[in-house]
């Protein structure tokens, strides 16, 4: 190694290169662009105190068991999505119903998801051919309360927060409650949060 | 017996000594509340440049973040390590305080003020030294012992790393700040700020930051220099979290750790100061034609700029090796303060 040679090195990018780094135009780049991050808008969602995300309809949340038109339940306990299940978290008792509940005579009499162990990739909802079981868009599943992670028949069969009519991929105004400790959202104004003048890309 | 005038005197005395600690009284309580908004502004700087939000949740726009801080702070357990020189390591934090806030009373905020109805008028400043600017730059070098006893009290390698990195970066770099108090006592022809920022007086065109061509470059000599002595990014190598951890202050918890933000934030605010009196016109106006404003006013928005700039570069630039920031001191700063003085002589005797 001659270091003798190194004395006499050329400065990166000649003439041009040497003006850059006098008059800092490689810091003072780097600047206009923090400084524009600093006058833009920030991206954070204010979760859950003023807003809320609403999920695509893609989106795979907790299971709902739907019913048809007439109010009849669509499931008819063919036991098809605990077949499609990779971690076995669906348990289906089948029994004979006569009354009408369900639009055929086989209805569920025990229909439990334990969302511990569901890991939510929708192969139920593929499997089921009634449409009875989907994955609705609630997302907020947190919970102190241990029991709560197994939902039964009843709880499921309540109309999921956000109607499948809603189109989604929007933010939300929001509300915390903290004494029921949920997350009250406002569907009347929708924002969207990523129209801002920044290229995160 | 005493004469009218005697007494006279013995009250006037005795109230130019009451107004003097009423001074010093607000300063000290201005320079112990100043890391409450600083700290709040440089979170929230820090959060929206990174397009965060920075604090939100305690008081509006989490205005009321730096309280919380303190109060924890207070709580936290004060944990002294076993194997540490006790007695330097309870000194360290107050050594790196006591010297960032000796600074103030040298230091000007305006001229003077008439106080209406009594007719008095009261200047703005503790002391007008004839030797502030020396005074400053020696008392402000003090603060780095705090650093350097911090780091080798504490018995741990990486502390004693960031002190050790602490006093080659403060050789290295009072070298070139000291230079550029030269240049500007070489311009303005004396060491006395309140002098200094007399001579600047008149429209922006008049500042030391424009006398051209020398002018710039003190500048900017004085403001690497200035990141580099308060140890801020892209110079904070003694506290280099992603290599020593948190460096000098790796071992300090609660309130004894508050204090070296303190003293930071502190001397972050004395360099603010030090380059708005020194080159840009201190508190005199920019446009003499404009409406008249108080010259504090002037004061506080330079001041405000360089503390925002300052917030501005560290979330900017990353961190300098250890090496280029002894090869930006010695092989680049001082050779060009060297010149810079030369030409700065000329032009002083020539023009």
């Amino acid at each position: 190694m001659k270091k003798g040679r190194n004395v006499s090195r050329k400065i990166e990018g000649g003439l041009i290169g040497l003006l850059k780094k006098i008059f800092f135009i490689d810091l003072l780049t780097g600047m206009s662009v923090t400084l524009g991050y600093n006058l833009g808008k920030s991206i954070t969602m204010r979760y859950p105190h003023e807003e809320k995300w609403i999920p695509y309809p893609r989106f795979r949340g907790v299971h709902t068991l739907n019913r048809d038109d007439e109010g009849r339940e669509l499931c008819v306990a063919c036991e098809l999505c605990v077949a499609a299940c990779p971690t076995d978290c669906i348990t289906v008792v089948p029994e004979e119903d006569l009354t009408g509940r369900g639009i055929a005579d086989r209805v569920p009499k025990v229909w439990t998801v334990n969302l511990v162990r569901c890991l939510f990739c929708g192969y139920c909802e593929d499997a089921c051919p009634t449409t009875a079981v989907r994955l609705s868009r609630d997302y907020e599943l947190a919970t102190t309360d241990f029991s709560r992670t197994v939902r039964n028949r009843d709880e499921l069969l309540q109309p999921p927060a956000i109607p499948e009519t809603v189109k989604g991929g929007v933010v939300v105004e929001a509300r915390y409650d903290k004494k029921n400790m949920k997350v009250r959202a406002n569907m009347l104004r929708q924002k969207d949060w990523w129209k801002s003048k920044l290229n995160l890309g | 017996m005493f004469e009218l005038a005697d007494i006279t005197t013995f009250i006037v005395s005795i109230s130019v000594f009451l107004i003097l600690f009423v001074k010093v009284y607000v300063v000290a309580a201005v320079l112990f509340s100043l890391p409450i908004p600083l700290t709040w502004i440089e979170r929230k700087v820090a959060g929206h440049i990174q397009v965060r939000l920075g604090p939100f949740t305690v008081g509006p726009h989490g205005i009321l973040q730096p309280i919380a801080d303190t109060l924890k702070s207070f709580s936290k357990e004060d944990v002294i390590p076993e194997k540490a020189d006790r007695l330097i390591f309870i000194l360290a934090p107050l050594i790196a305080l006591v010297p960032a806030c000796m600074v103030f009373v040298a230091i000007p905020f305006g001229e003077s003020v008439t106080i209406p109805y009594i007719n008095y008028e009261l200047t703005l400043y503790i002391a007008d030294m004839n030797v502030a600017l020396l005074y400053i730059l020696a008392i402000s070098g003090l603060g780095i012992y705090g650093i350097i006893f911090g780091g080798w009290a504490s018995n741990s390698k990486y502390a004693v790393l960031g002190g050790l990195r602490s006093a080659a970066q403060m050789i290295s770099y009072e070298v070139a700040l000291s230079f550029a108090a030269i240049g500007v006592v070489m311009l303005s022809n004396s060491l006395s700020l309140v002098e200094i920022v007399k001579s600047q007086a008149g429209g922006f065109w008049n500042w030391n930051l424009f006398y051209l061509p020398v002018g710039p470059v003190w500048f900017i000599i004085f403001i690497i220099a200035g990141i580099a002595e308060i140890n801020r990014i892209p110079f904070d190598l003694p506290e280099d979290e992603g290599t020593l951890g948190a460096g000098f202050s790796v071992e300090y918890s609660g309130m004894k750790f508050a204090f070296f933000p303190l003293a930071e934030y502190i001397a972050m605010t004395t360099v603010s100061i030090l380059a708005v009196l020194m080159f840009l016109g201190g508190w005199n106006t920019p446009f003499p034609g404009a409406p008249v404003v108080p010259p504090i006013f002037w004061f506080g928005i330079k001041v405000l700029a360089f503390i925002y700039f300052f917030m501005w570069t560290r979330f900017t630039f990353p961190r300098y090796r250890y090496d280029q920031l002894m090869t930006i001191g010695w092989k680049i700063l001082i050779p060009i303060c060297l010149v810079n003085l030369l030409v700065t002589g000329f032009m002083r005797i020539l023009l």
